[in-house]
Parts: structure tokens; sequence; C-alpha cells
């Protein structure tokens, strides 16, 4: 990415104040309804009790324990059945186009199974989630694992590695980059099937409080937990680009 | 190995030409997905819970039977199908003319492209239930929610391939005295080309994926209250059957984009392979 | 009008700030002066800022200080394709364009009369008997083929200087001389000026009548040798004892600057055992 002059973050600034002044003026002139936006200061109000209740601490770790299972889950399986693929060339060339293909279509369609086999707790969110984020993790594994250049083979052959030296000092550190690339590109897949699973149909958790309070149309808590999410995603990216960074400065 | 066999190859009879073209990665594709269906076959005749489970054979018989000849769902699938085209439509129209917008000069790439980033950062799954209360029940919000999700991988590529445009290119039609709106025109454009399609792909999959998730949301109507109707009565097969309608339908509209990128991409380049929608 | 078509005159050329620590001087001091319908070479290691030099002269880089003349006019920083073609590398062959629409553009910028483009370009092509490969794209033929087509596209625009980067610089040694014979071949129908930057020994002495050899960063002109032989030259010219004699010289000129521009890359040697 370019470097970024003083000009170009004014821009940006300008761009945040606009929205946030619309925002605020929108609300004050009462132009639109408080049902489908209420005042900033309501929504800051109604975060700030959100976060005071137990029931709000009890939705998050609802969820966060099933990202958690369903990214788990993900990550063994991904890398499992990407790395058994890379093993043979054939297996590669057959497989690797169905996974990809699965994945251009949204496994969302497929998210009534779920319910119908896992029911409607945590169960099948974490099944969904795991379904989800399986894909872009198996395909990086497969990436990485079957892109290593033959002659880096070759070379660490030529040397005498083991075949365990080979895994540990050449393929392993190859593919790395690709696969946290695929880890990463998996957990935010998780995070918002998670999300969207406990919206669409659930008892507990993130999703279904939002949900919930625009079925009964509190506004301003749903406005709040929406904030929530967002700034925690924002977070969650930025923690994870810095991270990334580190691990590739290393 | 095989390596010692291959001068035979080109005298190899016809039995050996065949066996070749049936080990082909194709029709094993072919042969993996026969195995599927069979295996899914024999488990949901002889293991399953029928109430959870159905074999292939029965959720095909269900589509005729319990799909078909009921006009509201073919209208719902209809419907959906519409719903698919239009945001689609919006994303690939907003989503090139935001790009070409933003990738026209590096100023305006590095004061929007992070905007166009942060917004593709936050989970929009979270503004569901609010896109649905702002637009109602009806196909208003799910174009819109399938063109916010279909807009920002169009915009982002159409961006990247503007950027990746080779300095040499840029040089070479400088020294053949080309004006900057034939450099945009005859450069910057074709050479961004492979990318555009790179994003059309993303964003129809992201398209797919915001109007079923709004369609699942809605449960009072459309696609939503029939999967519902049929997850709760226990009646697997016209669940798998409408799911396998939807599936079809996705995969349709895969295939033409990626039909009209493969006539439509001058000089037959490849477009970096569609696999994972990267961010930056 | 006298016979320079090219004249430069004291040409700086610096990266960065001169008071920055950073600042980098590509080219020094540079002043030659290139004949009509002469084959000039610059000869000189990696980063002696002799493809500085060649977009100066095009009218791609403004220079820091110093002046260019072509035909008598100044180049300040803008090309002027009427009078000058530049051929590079094969791969500024633009990949979204068939061959003959590759010319047809490039006309086009020139400011062509559309009536003109494709018989000029069949001209061309037909000069390096690629006219049967016009309507392909640049990826359906071999890296050679294609860089004989992006010679072809320099000759089009029927230019009297062709200036030429590296254009060879993609492709093995026995393309090279073949490619070195047409250019020879089409230098002496046309009685174009060429100047051709390469880091190639044996290319500069095939093709020039003469060879600027340049030092290493900061680049300025430490020897012009002139090879006395006529175009077109035959590949006969690479087995006299005289060919061997000038690479030879060549190599001894640029041995010295290659060690110089190698040292500032190595690790520091200790100046002085006692230290």
């Amino acid at each position: 990415m370019e470097r970024s002059s003083f000009a170009t973050r004014s821009v940006q600034f300008a761009f945040l104040a606009l929205v946030a002044g619309a925002w605020f003026l929108a609300t004050e002139t009462g132009s639109i309804s408080a049902l489908f936006l209420p005042r900033p200061l309501s929504v800051y109000a109604a975060l700030e009790r959100l976060v005071q209740t137990a029931s709000f601490w009890s939705a998050v770790l609802v969820t966060l324990t099933t990202i958690a299972k369903a990214f788990a889950i993900a990550i063994i399986a991904g890398i499992l059945v990407g790395y058994a693929v890379t093993r043979s060339k054939l297996a590669t060339q057959v497989i690797e186009p169905v996974i990809a293909g699965l994945f251009t279509v949204p496994i969302t369609l497929f998210f009534p199974m779920f319910i119908l086999f896992f029911g409607i707790g945590t169960g099948s969110k974490v099944a969904y989630g795991a379904t989800y984020a399986f894909f872009p993790i198996a395909l990086n594994t497969i990436a990485a694992f079957s892109n290593m250049e033959q002659r880096y083979l070759s070379a660490a052959r030529s040397m005498g590695a083991s075949s365990f030296d080979t895994f540990r000092h050449v393929l392993l550190p190859g593919a790395l980059p690709v696969l946290i690339t695929g880890m990463r590109i998996g957990f935010f897949i998780c995070f918002a099937s998670v999300l969207g699973g406990e919206t669409i149909s659930s008892v507990a958790g993130i999703g279904r409080n939002i949900a919930h309070s625009a079925e009964l149309m509190e506004s301003a808590r749903m406005y709040a937990w929406i904030c929530f999410v967002i700034l925690t995603s924002v977070t969650l990216n930025l923690m994870v680009y810095s991270f990334e960074n580190h691990i590739r400065s290393r | 190995m095989s390596d010692l066999a291959a001068p035979m190859k080109t005298s190899a009879p016809l039995s050996g030409v065949l066996a070749k073209a049936l080990l082909s990665p194709f029709w094993l594709r072919v042969a993996l997905l026969a195995v599927v269906l069979a295996l899914l076959e024999f488990y949901g005749r002889v293991y399953a819970d029928p109430a959870f489970m159905s074999p292939p054979s029965l959720i095909v018989k269900a589509f005729f039977t319990k799909i078909a000849p009921q006009e509201k769902i073919l209208e719902a699938l209809w419907f959906c199908v519409a719903q698919i085209s239009a945001a689609y439509a919006l994303s690939v129209v907003f989503g090139v003319l935001i790009g070409l917008a933003i990738g026209a000069t590096a100023f305006s790439r590095t004061a929007f492209l992070p905007i166009i980033l942060l917004l593709f950062a936050i989970p929009q799954v979270a503004l569901l239930p609010l896109v649905i209360l702002l637009f109602g029940l009806g196909p208003a919000a799910k174009i819109a929610f399938g063109f916010s999700h279909g807009v920002f991988p169009i915009i982002m590529n159409v961006v990247a391939g503007m950027r990746d445009v080779k300095e040499l290119h840029l040089r070479a039609a400088r020294s053949m005295g080309a004006s900057r709106m034939e450099t945009i025109r005859h450069i910057i454009l074709p050479h961004a080309v492979p990318s555009l399609f790179t994003g059309l792909r993303l964003g129809m999959t992201m398209t797919l994926l915001g109007v079923i998730l709004a369609e699942l949301y809605v449960s009072t109507g459309g696609i939503g209250y029939y999967t519902r109707v049929f997850a709760e009565s226990y009646d697997p097969a016209p669940l798998f059957a409408l799911t396998g309608c939807l599936a079809i339908i996705a995969v349709t509209f895969n295939e033409l984009v990626r039909i009209a990128q493969n006539h439509l991409t001058p000089g037959k380049r490849r477009s970096p392979t569609l696999k994972i929608p990267v961010k930056e | 009008m006298s016979d320079t078509a090219i004249s430069i005159r004291n040409i700086t050329q610096r990266y960065g700030a001169a008071d920055e620590s950073s600042a980098v001087l590509a080219l020094d001091d540079v002043s030659l002066d290139i004949k009509k319908g002469e084959f000039l070479c610059l000869l000189g290691p990696s980063g002696c800022g002799k493809s500085t030099l060649l977009n100066i002269v095009g009218g791609l880089f403004k220079p820091t200080s110093g002046t260019c003349l072509v035909n008598g006019r100044p180049v300040d920083g803008e090309p002027h394709p009427d009078k000058v073609a530049f051929v590079f590398q094969e791969s500024t062959l633009f990949p979204w364009y068939t061959i003959i629409e590759n010319f047809r553009i490039a006309l086009k910028f020139q400011g062509i009369a559309q009536a003109e483009w494709d018989d000029r370009a069949m001209r061309a092509l037909k000069a390096v008997g690629m006219a049967s490969f016009a309507g392909h794209y640049p990826e359906q033929l071999s890296v050679g083929m294609r860089q004989r087509v992006n010679m072809a596209r320099g000759i089009c625009v029927e230019t009297d200087i062709l200036l030429m980067d590296e254009p060879f610089a993609a492709l093995d040694e026995q393309t090279r001389m073949v490619l070195g014979e047409d250019l020879s071949q089409l230098l002496a129908a046309t009685g174009k000026t060429i100047v051709f930057v390469t880091h190639s020994l044996a290319e500069a002495v095939f093709l020039s009548d003469r060879i600027v050899v340049m030092s290493a960063r900061p680049g300025r002109i430490k020897t012009i040798i002139n090879v006395n032989e006529p175009h077109p030259r035959s590949p006969d010219f690479m087995l006299e004892p005289r060919f061997s004699e000038l690479r030879n010289e060549c190599y001894a000129l640029l041995r010295d600057e290659i060690r110089a521009a190698m040292a500032a890359q190595r690790d520091p040697q200790p100046q002085n055992a006692g230290a």
C-alpha cells in the first residue's frame, strides 16, 4: 500500500466526520424516525447499560466459545485434509477444484440442514462455522504445499536431508506464510458465519441478541450491539494484521 | 515410475488411450461424485433416521412431487433468481464506477481505498436485522443486502487491476505519444480486465451469500418460510430438494460469470485463479 | 543542417535532493554527439545510468541539469514520437491486443492517419518476416518472435531515430545474434540512427559503429571505441581477430568498473591490518 500523506489522511477523517455528522444531523432534525436511526447519544447510553448486564457477557461468552470450537475444528480438519490431498499430484488435481468450486457456492444454503442435524443450540453454529472456515484453510494448505518449488526439495535432498528434515526445514517454513493467510481468512469467515447463524436461527449469542432487539423494535439496543460487533471486528482485524506482519518480518 | 513408460505413449493401443482419458482429473471427479452419491443413497436407505436424512433418489422424487407442483415455491425460487440478478447488476454497475473513480489517480486510491477496506472488514451479517428493519420483508431488503455484499470485491479488484499496470507499458505508451485519456483507454483499462473479472466472480459469490442470508432470515415468506416449514415437519427430502435447487441456481450464476470471463478477456489472459476472497 | 542527430550537453541526473545522504548521482556531466545514420551502443555495468541517459534522450525523464538536442531541437522531458521511436524489451507488446492491433495503437498514439495504419504495419512485419502472425496475441508467440515483432513496432512509426533499451535482454545468446544481424541489415537499408543500450560485449561490438563505455556510478563516459566495419555485417565478422580484440578491449575497460560496482555491495574489507 502506498504511503499516505497528510492530504489523504484528511480525506479519510473528513469521510468519518461526514458520516458521524450526517447521523447526528438526521436524528437531531428528526428527518428520520428514531425507530430506524436512533440518536448517537441514546445508542451510547444503550451500550453503556448493555455492558453492565450479566446477559451481555453471557451472550458474548456463548459466541466466543462457539467461534473457538468452530475455528479449532476447521483448522484441524482443513490442514489435515489439505496436507493429505497434496501427498498425491493426482489427488490435488482431482480434489482441489472440487473444494474451490464448493467454496463459490454459499454454504449458507445448507444452513437449514445444520439446524436439522445439530438442533437450534450452539452445536449447529459450531458445525456451520467450522464448515465455512474449513474451505479457505484447506485451499490455502493445498496451495501452500503443492506450490512448493521442486528445486528447493531437490536441493535439500542433495544435501542429504531425511524426509522429516525436509518437512521440518523446507516444506513447513516455505508453506507457513500461505497457511497463516488461510487461517486468517478462515478466522474472519468463521466469525461472520457464527454471527450469521446466530442471527438467522438460534437461542443465544450475539447474533441472536441483535435479531431479538430488532424483533422488539428496540433500535437503540440493536445499534448498541451492532456497534459492539463492528468495534470488536475492527480491533480483531488490526490485531491479526499486526500479528501477521510481526510473524512475516521475523 | 510412470516416467519410464513415457516413450510408449506414442504407440499406445486404443485401450491405453481410453484408460488415460478415464483417469483424467475430470472423469475422476465425476467418479468421486458418483461414489459420494452412492454412499449417501446406501446410508440413507439402510441406516439413517428418515426424519433427518434422505437418500438422493428420494430427494429427486421429492422435487417432482413436493416442489415442482407447488407454484408458490417455484414463484419463491424465481423471486430469488430475480433478486440475485438485480443485486448483482447493481453491484457491477456501482462497483465498476466507484472502482474506476478510486483507481483513477494515486491520490484518490490512497485516500479512499482504506475506507473501502474498513467497510469490507465489517461483518455485514450483524447489520442484517437492521437492513430488514429499514427495507422491510420484501425484495428490497434482499437486493440491498446482496448488493452490499457484492459491491466491495468488485471495487477492490478494479482498483487493484488499475494500480498494478506495468510501469514499462506506461512508459512505452508515453514514448509513442499517447495522451492521458488514450493511456487510460488503451493501457490501464485493458490491463485491469482480468482483475475486474476476478472481482466479478467474487462479487457473484458474495451477492449470492447476501441474498440467501436475507432470504433465510426472513422466515415469514419466500424461501426462508419453506425451509422452516420443511425443517419443522421433520420431512427432510423436500428441504434437501429445495436446497439443491438453490445450489443449482448458485452454480449457474457462477458459471455464467465464468463463461463471460473466458469470452470477454482480450488476449486470453488468465486472471489470478479465483479461490479465496483475499482481503488486503 | 549538420550531420548530428542527437547532441547531449552536460547532462547530470541526480535522484533525491543534493544535500540528502541517500541522494544518488546517476549521470555526471555527460556530453556526447551522435551522428546521423550511426549505430551507437551505450555499454556499462548495471546501474551506470545508461538506460537513464536513453530515457532522457527519448524525453521520458527530465534531467536534473543539462540539455539534449534532437535534430537541433531541445528535448525537455517530453517525448517526440514523430522523431524518436523507443524499443524496450519484448514484454512491452500489450498482451490484450493482437500483433496488428499493437501496431495500430502505436500509430494511433503517434497521430498517423488511420488509412495508413495497416499498410505500414504489414510493411514493418514483412521486413522482419512476421506478417503471417498479425492476428496472433503476443502470448501465442515465442519470446524471440515477440522481440522481432517488437522491433518491427519500433520501425513501423518510421522515425529517423530508434532508441533501444536492452531489447534483447530476455533472449538467449543465439536468438540475440540472429536479431542483431536483422538489425544490422535494417540499418544498412534505412539509414536510421540507432542508440542501443546493452551489457553484452559481443552484441555491442557486433552491432556498433561506436561503443560508448560508461563508468560505474556516477555514470560518466570512460572511452569511446570505434568499430570500422560497414553494415550490414555478417556473422563472419565475429570470426575475425579484430572482433575478439575489440571485445577484449571492452572487457578490460569494463572489468575495473564492474569490480568497483561490486565492491560497493560486499562486506567492508579491512583497509589496514594494523587498525
